[in-house]
């Protein structure tokens, strides 16, 4: 009995530094923005005038749609595309799995500003492919603006797919090829074993991936940044100009907004969480 | 007339053969194992039944229709595997009417609740897979092909995984059911006493043929060579020169000569034996003396070979380690292989 206690001890004592750096820098910024957004532009008069503004300004809550729109419209295209790309690498031989995974490795961590900039030099206004595909007398990108939604979106995609594919990719090691054998002996196609066995059994780990991409978008900030600037509504940008700016500091603001962006994404895990479990009854 | 119709078989992963010429044929409502050690090709040909892999040369028949090229969809055979495959999303009554939807036959409800009733899982129809023990899960996996009612019904080591009181008791309930059901069922397992028990004909498989087959009592007393014997019932098998020295007696003729433990006796060399017709001895030592319960074994080691003698564990008499005796061996049940 005594000996099992000073075990814990030991495991508590080795845990220590983790709840330090979890306090330190996850819980206490946490804490210290929530406080921040509940005071005046003062910083010293406790007062929610700062959430009412946002809630009366249609260009924060703007911000906020853009912000929820580029997240919810990435993540569905990177994890729809990444469900197939995934499904399609376990079907190769080990050895050519192991390198696209480093391939998708790799292009995940590919990313921020070096991610723009490239962007840019190959799609942008004076960009290689622009220009290529101009002087070829194939106006390819006519209508086509990098440094507008269409531009982040296709920006955010690039690099939420590689992430997508990694998390995606385990779970298919769980779809056992004997729950396929037996869905053809009982009659079923491969399309109903996807429908009714395939996908319901990887759902936990699609839905969860949804949740990062999702909350990865939509805290995604140097990207946008180096793309677009201050020419687009989205509100890591907005943040950013209210804590950083030399014009406009309003740090209250900018918590409130904060606040505002940590609410939506745990709203929308807990969302997606239920509506799994609804269709997972077995993991209830 | 036959049922089920296995007619040349061949089939080979990278340039080995799995199954080599394999022909047997099933009578309906029979019920055959397919026995040998594991990478025997046994659990090859059933998959071959099921469609789940196919042959490269040769046949397959089930009730008079060539089904070697059928999708396993097709065939209407049904099957259990080692590792139950049950659909972890769904519960007990949805994975038994899988099939069932799939083919969108009417009474679902119905045939479903009659197979629950069968293999003794009433109350247990909400329950998903992960909540139900290892028998259990079986069960369910049992109901859901036959829930189907297949021509065949294929079992690849169905009870390998359970321990062993279940397995027993399994094995009794499959017995029932299949004949209550009168289908045809194929059963692979490596454990030549499941065969036993619940077959009523066994293929012997080493190699990727059927070295032979008969009903299980066939079988255990007439194994035709020393790999059935030595498989099948733990047989004493000796060359024909040494059995010559051991007896000193050159009667036999042959190769080998193969002899069931249990119908030997021992004796201590004081005893008079010379009384005991039709009978050779062997003298020699017990070397160790082991227990599986019911069954005693003893090892005797003689000049040429050691012998393994059983005996139902009795209280009486109980031979030493160390001590000598005569091994009374009846001739009329020495086999020559």
């Amino acid at each position: 009995m005594r000996k099992i206690k000073k075990q814990k001890i030991y495991l508590l004592a080795l845990l220590l530094p983790f709840i330090l750096f979890v306090i330190g820098f996850e819980i206490g910024p946490l804490v210290a923005m929530i406080k921040n957004s509940l005071y005046a532009d003062d910083g010293i008069t406790f007062s929610i005038d700062q959430y009412l503004t946002i809630f009366k300004s249609k260009f924060y809550l703007q911000a906020v749609k853009n912000s929820f729109i580029i997240a919810i419209f990435s993540a569905v295209v990177s994890v729809i595309v990444a469900v197939i790309v995934a499904y399609s690498f376990t079907k190769f031989s080990q050895k050519i799995q192991n390198r696209l995974l480093m391939i998708a490795n790799m292009t995940s961590n590919f990313e921020g500003i070096p991610l723009s900039f490239s962007y840019i030099i190959l799609l942008g206004n004076n960009g290689l492919f622009t220009l290529l595909f101009g002087k070829i007398g194939w106006d390819l990108f006519a209508d086509f603006n990098l440094y507008s939604w269409t531009g982040l979106i296709l920006v955010y995609v690039y690099f939420q797919i590689p992430l997508a594919v990694m998390l995606i990719y385990p779970s298919y090691q769980g779809v056992k090829k004997q729950w396929k054998e037996a869905s053809s002996l009982l009659g079923g196609s491969k399309f109903s074993f996807w429908l009714r066995i395939g996908i319901p059994v990887l759902l936990p780990s699609i839905v969860g991936t949804f949740s990062i991409l999702f909350a990865n978008a939509m805290g995604a900030y140097a990207t946008a940044y180096a793309l677009v600037g201050s020419n687009y509504n989205l509100l890591s940008l907005q943040i950013a100009s209210l804590v950083a700016s030399d014009v406009t500091l309003k740090p209250q603001l900018g918590s409130a907004l904060g606040v505002l962006l940590a609410s939506t994404m745990i709203g929308a895990m807990w969302f997606n969480e239920r509506m799994m479990r609804r269709i997972r009854r077995d993991l209830r | 007339m036959s049922y089920v119709t296995i007619d040349q078989v061949t089939k080979g992963y990278d340039n080995q053969v799995v199954l080599n010429n394999i022909s047997l044929t099933l009578k309906k409502g029979e019920f055959a194992t397919l026995l040998g050690q594991s990478g025997c090709g046994k659990s090859t040909l059933l998959r071959s039944i099921a469609g789940l892999e196919d042959v490269d040369v040769g046949s397959i028949l089930i009730d008079g229709i060539d089904i070697t090229n059928l999708s396993p969809r097709q065939r209407e055979v049904g099957m259990v595997f080692q590792s139950y495959a049950l659909f972890p999303n769904m519960n007990v009554y949805d994975n038994i009417a899988y099939g069932l939807k799939m083919k969108k036959v009417k009474d679902i409800n119905a045939r479903v609740k009659k197979m629950i009733e069968m293999v003794d899982l009433i109350g247990k129809e909400a329950s998903y897979p992960h909540q139900l023990s290892g028998g259990q899960q079986q069960r369910v996996a049992l109901a859901r092909a036959l829930v189907m009612e297949p021509k065949v019904l294929l079992l690849d080591e169905p009870l390998s995984a359970l321990d062993a009181k279940i397995r027993k008791n399994l094995q009794k309930e499959l017995k029932r059911i299949q004949k209550e059901l009168d289908i045809t069922t194929i059963f692979v397992t490596h454990d030549q006493e499941e065969a036993m028990t619940m077959s009523d004909r066994i293929f012997v498989m080493n190699k990727g043929i059927v070295v032979q087959s008969g009903s299980p009592s066939e079988i255990y007393t007439t194994p035709v060579n020393t790999f059935v014997a030595k498989f099948i019932g733990n047989y004493n098998v000796c060359s024909i020169e040494v059995f010559h020295k051991l007896v000193r007696n050159s009667e036999l003729k042959g190769k080998e000569v193969a002899i069931r433990p249990e119908v030997l006796q021992l004796v201590s060399t004081d005893e008079d034996t010379s009384d005991l017709q039709d009978n050779w001895r062997i003298e020699g030592f017990i070397k160790d003396v082991s227990m599986t319960g019911n069954v005693l074994r003893y090892e005797v080691e003689t000049v040429e070979s050691a012998f393994h003698v059983d005996y139902l564990h009795h209280r009486g008499k109980m031979f030493e380690q160390g001590a000598h005796v005569q091994i009374i061996v009846p001739k009329n049940e020495c086999i020559i292989l």
